[in-house]
C-alpha cells in the first residue's frame, strides 16, 4: 500500500524589492496525482518552486508536507530538479550521484547501488565512469532525473522538465513520473508546453504575475469552463441550423458546426431537432483546450 | 511492469533506508567531497610532487656540495716543484687540515715547462706547477680551481717556512711549532645553540609555506564555491543542506587539506635531511615547527571564510580575479612582513601581535627566541578570536550570497539578504 503525501502552500508573499513575485499564493499538490504548474514568464513559476525547497525564503505565509511545516529534515526528502540544471560538471557521474545521495541522507552504499540502478533505467549504465561535461546535453539531462529521484522522494518539484527532451524521452519522462504519482508521490512540475501538460496533468494550478487565478482537478476545470457551446455533425448536413430558435452558430463547415445555445435553450431540444434531420455522427459540449483557458484566464 | 514493482518496493525500503544525517556526517560529506576533487585535480598533485622535489633538493643540495670532495690533476716539472706539490696533497691530512679545501691532488711530473703546458692545454691535468729557480708558477688552461690556488700557496709557504727554519738551524719540533702554530680558541660567554641554518631562512620558508598554502588552498575555495554557483549545484545543496554547513564543510577540507600537504612537505624535508646527516637540522625545525604549525592552522581557518565570501561574490569563475583581490593582498601582508621586518624591535613586537602579521612573525620571534614564553599563547588567542569573527562574518555573506547566481554581489547588497536564522 503506498503512503500518500500532500504539499500545501498556504498564503505564500515572496518580493524582491518592489516587485511583489507571489502576492498570497495557495495551492495543494495531492498524492498520487501529477499537477501541472502553469503561468506565462515571469509569472512566478521558479520562485514559489524554489520557496517549496526552502532555496529562497517566504516573506509570508506557510509551507506544509503531511500536515507539518516543511523544515529541513522534510526538504531533504524532496527530489528537485531545478529550472537551470545543476550538477558538478568535472566529476564523474556515478561520484556525484552518491555524493549527493549522502547530502540526502543515504548510506554510501546504498546510494551507489540507487545510482547504478536509476542509469541503467535512463539508458546510462554506460556512461558512469564519465566526467558530466562529456555528455551531451540529453543525457546530462538524464542524470540531473536520477540525482531528482535517487532518494526515492516523498514529493517531486520539477522545473521544467520536458524542456530540452525530444518526444520519445518526453513519453519516458512522463511514464517515469506516472510510476512516482502512482506510488503515492505528489508531483508538481512546470512546463511552458501547455499540449503536453493537458495530456499528462490530472491537476491543474495556474499563475499569473503572482497570483494563482486558477487551480484544481483538471478535467473538472475544462468542464466548468466549458460553457455552452456544442459540436454537432448530422448525416445530410446542418444547414438547417440557421433557422433553429435559441441557437447561434459560431462555425459551420463540412464536417459539422459549433452552436451556442443562447437565452438558456435547452440541448436535449437540439439533439432531438437534429435526429430529425439524419443520423447524428456527432453531439458534444465543447470542451476548450488548456491553452484557451490559460488565455482566458490571465487575460 | 517489474520495473513500478520494484520501484514501489524501493518506495517502502526509501522509508528506513534515508534516515536523518547527522550535523557532522553532512559536513564530513561536503568535506570528503572537496577533499576527492583535490586529491584528483593534476594541478594540485604536480604541485605537491614539485614542491616535494625542491624540499629535498634544498636540503639534500647543500650538504651534497659541502662534503664533495675535489680532484685535482697537478703536474710538476723539477725538484723543487715536486716537492711542493708533495706538501700541498699531503696538507689536508695535516693537523691543520680544517681550514684547507677538501681536495685530492694527483701528482705526475713533466720534463720541462712546454712539456707541463702541452699537459695543461691537453686536458690531462688541471693545472701544472712550475719554477725558474726561484719563483713558482701555476699554470692553468683558462682558470685555476681556488681551491688548488690555496693549497699550493700554503704548500709553497710551508716548504719556505721550513727551508729556512732548517737553513738557521731550528729543531725539527722548532720547525714543526713554525709551521703549524696553535690557534687560539674561541670561549663564548653567552652560548646560542647550534644552528644548522639561519632562523631567517627558516621563518622565510615557513613564511613562504603559508603563503603558498593560504593562496593556493584559498583560491580553490573559492573556486569550489563558484563552481557550484555557476552550475546552480547550490540549488540542489542548500535544499538538503544549511548553507552554514556547506561552508563549514568546504573549509574544513581545505584546512585538512592545506595542513596534510604542509605537513608532508616539511616532513619529507626533515627525512631528506636525516638521510643526510643533518640531525642539527632536524632538531632545529622540529623545535621552531611546533608554533609555526599552531598558526598555520588558526591562520588558514582565520582566513578560509573569507576565501569563501569571495568566491559567493563571484556569479562566474571569471569574476573570481577581482573578487579576491582583496585576499590575495591579505595573503601577501604577513608574507612580506615576516621577510621585511626582520630586526627584533618595537615594530616587529607589535606586529607579531596583529592578527594577519601574528601568523607568521610571532613563530619568527620564538624562533629567534626574541619572545617570552606566554607570547605566542596570546597572540594565539587574539588569532583565534579574529578567526571565530571571521567565521561569524564569513557564514553570513556567504549565506547572503551564494544564492544570488545572475551577477556579482556586493557585500552590501550579502549581508542584507542573508536570511536571519532560517534553517
Amino acid at each position: 500500500m503506498p503512503e500518500a503525501h500532500l504539499l500545501q502552500v498556504r498564503d505564500v508573499v515572496r518580493t524582491f524589492g518592489d516587485r511583489v513575485a507571489l502576492d498570497r499564493v495557495s495551492f495543494d499538490v495531492r498524492p498520487g496525482r501529477l499537477t501541472g504548474f502553469v503561468g506565462a514568464n515571469g509569472a512566478g513559476k521558479t520562485t514559489a518552486m524554489r520557496i517549496v525547497m526552502g532555496v529562497l525564503a517566504a516573506d509570508a505565509g506557510s509551507v506544509t508536507f503531511d500536515d507539518a511545516p516543511a523544515d529541513l529534515a522534510a526538504r531533504r526528502r524532496f527530489g528537485y530538479m531545478p529550472e537551470e540544471r545543476g550538477l558538478y560538471p568535472k566529476m564523474r557521474v556515478i561520484d556525484q550521484l552518491v555524493f549527493l545521495g549522502r547530502v540526502h541522507g543515504l548510506a554510501p552504499a546504498v546510494a551507489r547501488a540507487r545510482a547504478l540502478e536509476l542509469l541503467d533505467e535512463l539508458d546510462l549504465g554506460d556512461r558512469t565512469t564519465d566526467v558530466l561535461h562529456t555528455l551531451s546535453l540529453g543525457n546530462q539531462q538524464r542524470v540531473q532525473v536520477a540525482a531528482a529521484l535517487l532518494h526515492e522522494p516523498t514529493l517531486l518539484i520539477l522545473d521544467e522538465p520536458f524542456s530540452g527532451l525530444d518526444p520519445l524521452a518526453v513519453d519516458a519522462m512522463a511514464t517515469r513520473l506516472r510510476a512516482r504519482a502512482e506510488a503515492g508521490v505528489p508531483v508538481l512540475f512546470s512546463s511552458h508546453q501547455l499540449e503536453l501538460v493537458e495530456r499528462l496533468c490530472d491537476d491543474l494550478v495556474v499563475i499569473h504575475e503572482g497570483r494563482i487565478v486558477a487551480q484544481g482537478d483538471a478535467a473538472h476545470l475544462q468542464q466548468e469552463r466549458a460553457g455552452a457551446r456544442i459540436r454537432i455533425s448530422v448525416d445530410g448536413g446542418t444547414d438547417w441550423l440557421a433557422g433553429t430558435p435559441g441557437v447561434r452558430v459560431v462555425s459551420q463547415g463540412a464536417r459539422g458546426a459549433v452552436v451556442e445555445l443562447i437565452d438558456g435553450a435547452d440541448g436535449q431540444a437540439l439533439l432531438v431537432e437534429a435526429q430529425r434531420h439524419g443520423a447524428v455522427r456527432e453531439f458534444g459540449r465543447v470542451v476548450p483546450s488548456l491553452s484557451e483557458i490559460f488565455r482566458e484566464v490571465i487575460r | 511492469m517489474t520495473t513500478e514493482t520494484s520501484s514501489a518496493l524501493d518506495a517502502a525500503s526509501a522509508a528506513s533506508d534515508a534516515t536523518a544525517p547527522s550535523r557532522s556526517a553532512l559536513i564530513r560529506t561536503i568535506a570528503s567531497r572537496e577533499i576527492w576533487v583535490k586529491l584528483h585535480d593534476k594541478g594540485f598533485i604536480a604541485s605537491t610532487i614539485f614542491f616535494l622535489v625542491i624540499i629535498v633538493a634544498a636540503t639534500v643540495i647543500p650538504i651534497m656540495i659541502n662534503d664533495q670532495t675535489h680532484d685535482y690533476r697537478l703536474a710538476a716539472v723539477g725538484e723543487q716543484a715536486t716537492a711542493v706539490a708533495n706538501v700541498a696533497a699531503g696538507l689536508h691530512t695535516s693537523a691543520s687540515s680544517g681550514d684547507v679545501p677538501k681536495v685530492t691532488l694527483t701528482m705526475s711530473s713533466a720534463p720541462d715547462r712546454a712539456a707541463a703546458e702541452a699537459l695543461v692545454g691537453g686536458g690531462k691535468a688541471d693545472a701544472a706547477l712550475v719554477t725558474d729557480g726561484t719563483a713558482l708558477t701555476l699554470i692553468g688552461k683558462d682558470a685555476v680551481p681556488d681551491d688548488l690556488v690555496i693549497l699550493v700557496k700554503a704548500a709553497a709557504a710551508q716548504t719556505d717556512v721550513t727551508r729556512v727554519a732548517a737553513e738557521a738551524g731550528l729543531s725539527s719540533d722548532q720547525v714543526q711549532q713554525l709551521v703549524a702554530p696553535s690557534p687560539p680558541t674561541v670561549d663564548l660567554l653567552n652560548v646560542q645553540p647550534e644552528r644548522a641554518v639561519p632562523p631567517i631562512l627558516l621563518v622565510m620558508i615557513f613564511g613562504f609555506l603559508f603563503y603558498f598554502a593560504v593562496l593556493t588552498f584559498g583560491i580553490s575555495i573559492a573556486q569550489s564555491v563558484v563552481e557550484e554557483k555557476q552550475s546552480r549545484v547550490v540549488e540542489l545543496l542548500v535544499a538538503a543542506v544549511p548553507v552554514r554547513w556547506l561552508l563549514a564543510g568546504k573549509v574544513l577540507g581545505n584546512t585538512a587539506l592545506a595542513v596534510g600537504q604542509v605537513t608532508l612537505i616539511v616532513g619529507v624535508g626533515m627525512a631528506g635531511a636525516a638521510l643526510a646527516g643533518q640531525s642539527a637540522l632536524i632538531s632545529q625545525v622540529a623545535g621552531a615547527s611546533g608554533w609555526f604549525l599552531v598558526f598555520f592552522l588558526l591562520g588558514f581557518l582565520m582566513l578560509a571564510c573569507l576565501w569563501a565570501v569571495a568566491g559567493s561574490l563571484a556569479s562566474r569563475v571569471e569574476d573570481l580575479q577581482s573578487t579576491t583581490m582583496v585576499m590575495q593582498a591579505t595573503v601577501m601582508v604577513p608574507f612580506f612582513a615576516s621577510i621585511f621586518v626582520t630586526a627584533p624591535g618595537r615594530l616587529q613586537e607589535v606586529l607579531s601581535y596583529i592578527p594577519f602579521t601574528a601568523v607568521l612573525l610571532m613563530p619568527a620571534r620564538v624562533i629567534n627566541g626574541t619572545a617570552a614564553a606566554w607570547e605566542p599563547w596570546v597572540a594565539a588567542g587574539i588569532v583565534l578570536v579574529t578567526a571565530a569573527l571571521f567565521v561569524i562574518l564569513g557564514a553570513r555573506l556567504y549565506e547572503g550570497s551564494v544564492l544570488h547566481t545572475s551577477n556579482r554581489t556586493r557585500l552590501v547588497q550579502a549581508w542584507r539578504s542573508a536570511r536571519g536564522g532560517a534553517a
